[in-house]
């Protein structure tokens, strides 16, 4: 993680104008929701996971700085299928250029991060896109790197990992990423992540091949779902943990697909 | 995950232990025969669901054959394999620890054979297992090295 001499001026201009006072219950007992969807939902066809955490404080106050996140996903997904990944890039070279240093083909996918920090009597927040790429294989796990930069009202970048690993049913891995702290202020609390959404697949991902001399572009295949849908539709699960060593939990499941009838088209779903 | 073949020819006949201490049993006059070999295997995608090939291919080495492998890409690759030889099939399950990155998905790891059919029905052994996985094409190539006993 890195932050310029930018940053710091326009925080410490920010703060100057909004008489920074920094209550110390300002780390409230945090909640989370979780949310995904799969863009197209399909049995047996390639899709885009898409998927968001969304954090809750008490009022007036943002959550703790968020240090950990584990995001369980559904057996039979085929990330490891998907043709996403398939070169990789270092964070030395991130750090460097930024994901724009990197071969297209590491991209896997794309989010945004909303994050706060409470500036006196007001949250001042900031929307911060996201881009994951492949990393080199860690310890035998597949990696991920994700790298978020802001502009306003910090301008900053970070860097942050993800590994790949396995989990226990009815999940079929999970993604675990550390996050790391985002200083703000001299004395200031970190920045707090509100709000997080990503996806991970071939929605807005150009990838490029050498063929017969030429460059093709094409848009990679995409995670394979499974042939049946689990009942209860497709569970995920996360946890996170925070600077102050509270945890909070969330779980969804992705509805099963409504069934293909012979025309191609879905059975509508019944309405009440 | 797979097999080749582990086998072939050097038969070490053993006596089972009951018999050997003199206690009572069915006379099922099989000969163990337990054979070291390595074995190399190129696959090639058959049909994908989720996050589980299946993909075929053919075997070089001690027990030359064809082979048929059904395995899932997770966090680890894990999988089940029969091969097809003369005289009969061999049937095992095995796992394996990707390292590799980008297209190249190199593994290790180790599987085990637990039976067969024909003159492999009583087939058993344990054998590391090596490979190298393409994540564009799913062309998967599987090496073993180990002992098979039948």
């Amino acid at each position: 993680m890195r932050r310029t001499p930018l940053a710091r001026r326009t925080l410490l201009l920010a703060g100057a104008l909004l008489g920074v006072c920094l209550p110390a219950a300002a780390l409230g007992a945090p909640t989370a929701r979780l949310s995904g969807l799969f863009t197209p939902e399909r049995l047996n066809q390639r899709t885009t996971l898409d998927f968001a955490f969304f954090f809750t404080a008490p009022a007036g106050q943002v959550p703790p700085p968020l240090t950990q996140i584990e995001l369980r996903y559904p057996d039979n997904l085929g990330i490891g299928l998907s043709g996403l990944g398939l070169a990789t890039c270092t964070a030395q070279i991130m750090e460097a250029s930024s994901p724009s240093g990197c071969p297209t083909n590491s991209v896997m996918g794309y989010g945004e991060a909303l994050t706060g920090i409470v500036l006196g009597s007001e949250t001042i927040t900031e929307v911060a896109p996201i881009t994951i790429l492949r990393a080199p294989d860690r310890e035998g796990h597949f990696a991920l790197l994700f790298y978020a930069e802001g502009s306003t009202p910090v301008d900053t970048h970070i860097l942050f990992p993800g590994l790949l690993l396995p989990a226990s049913a009815p999940f079929g891995g999970l993604v675990s990423i550390g996050v790391p702290l985002v200083p703000t202020l001299p004395g200031a609390p970190y920045i707090s992540v509100l709000q997080l959404h990503a996806t991970l697949g071939p929605h807005r991902v150009t990838y490029y091949e050498r063929t017969n001399g030429m460059t093709l572009a094409y848009q990679p295949r995409g995670i394979l779902l499974p042939g049946n849908c689990p009942r209860g539709g497709f569970p995920f699960a996360a946890q996170f943990s925070f600077l102050d060593g509270t945890r909070a939990t969330a779980q969804t499941a992705v509805p099963c697909p409504a069934p293909v009838r012979r025309d191609g088209s879905s059975t509508p779903k019944r309405r009440r | 995950m797979t097999l080749l073949g582990m086998l072939a020819g050097a038969a070490l006949v053993s006596i089972g232990p009951a018999e050997a201490h003199g206690v009572m049993r069915s006379r099922q006059a099989h000969t163990a025969r337990a054979v070291k070999a390595t074995d190399t295997a190129s696959l090639r995608y058959v049909s994908a669901s989720g996050s589980l090939l299946f993909e075929e291919g053919k075997a070089s080495g001690t027990l030359p054959g064809s082979m048929r492998v059904h395995f899932n890409v997770g966090a680890t690759l894990s999988g089940s394999f029969t091969i097809y030889t003369h005289g009969g099939s061999i049937k095992g399950h095995g796992e394996a620890t990707p390292h590799g990155s980008g297209v190249y998905e190199s593994f290790a790891g180790s599987l085990l054979a637990t039976g067969g059919s024909g003159r492999f029905s009583h087939a058993h052994g344990r054998a590391r297992l090596y490979g190298t996985f393409n994540r564009d094409t799913y062309a998967l190539t599987l090496q073993t090295t180990g002992t098979l006993s039948y």
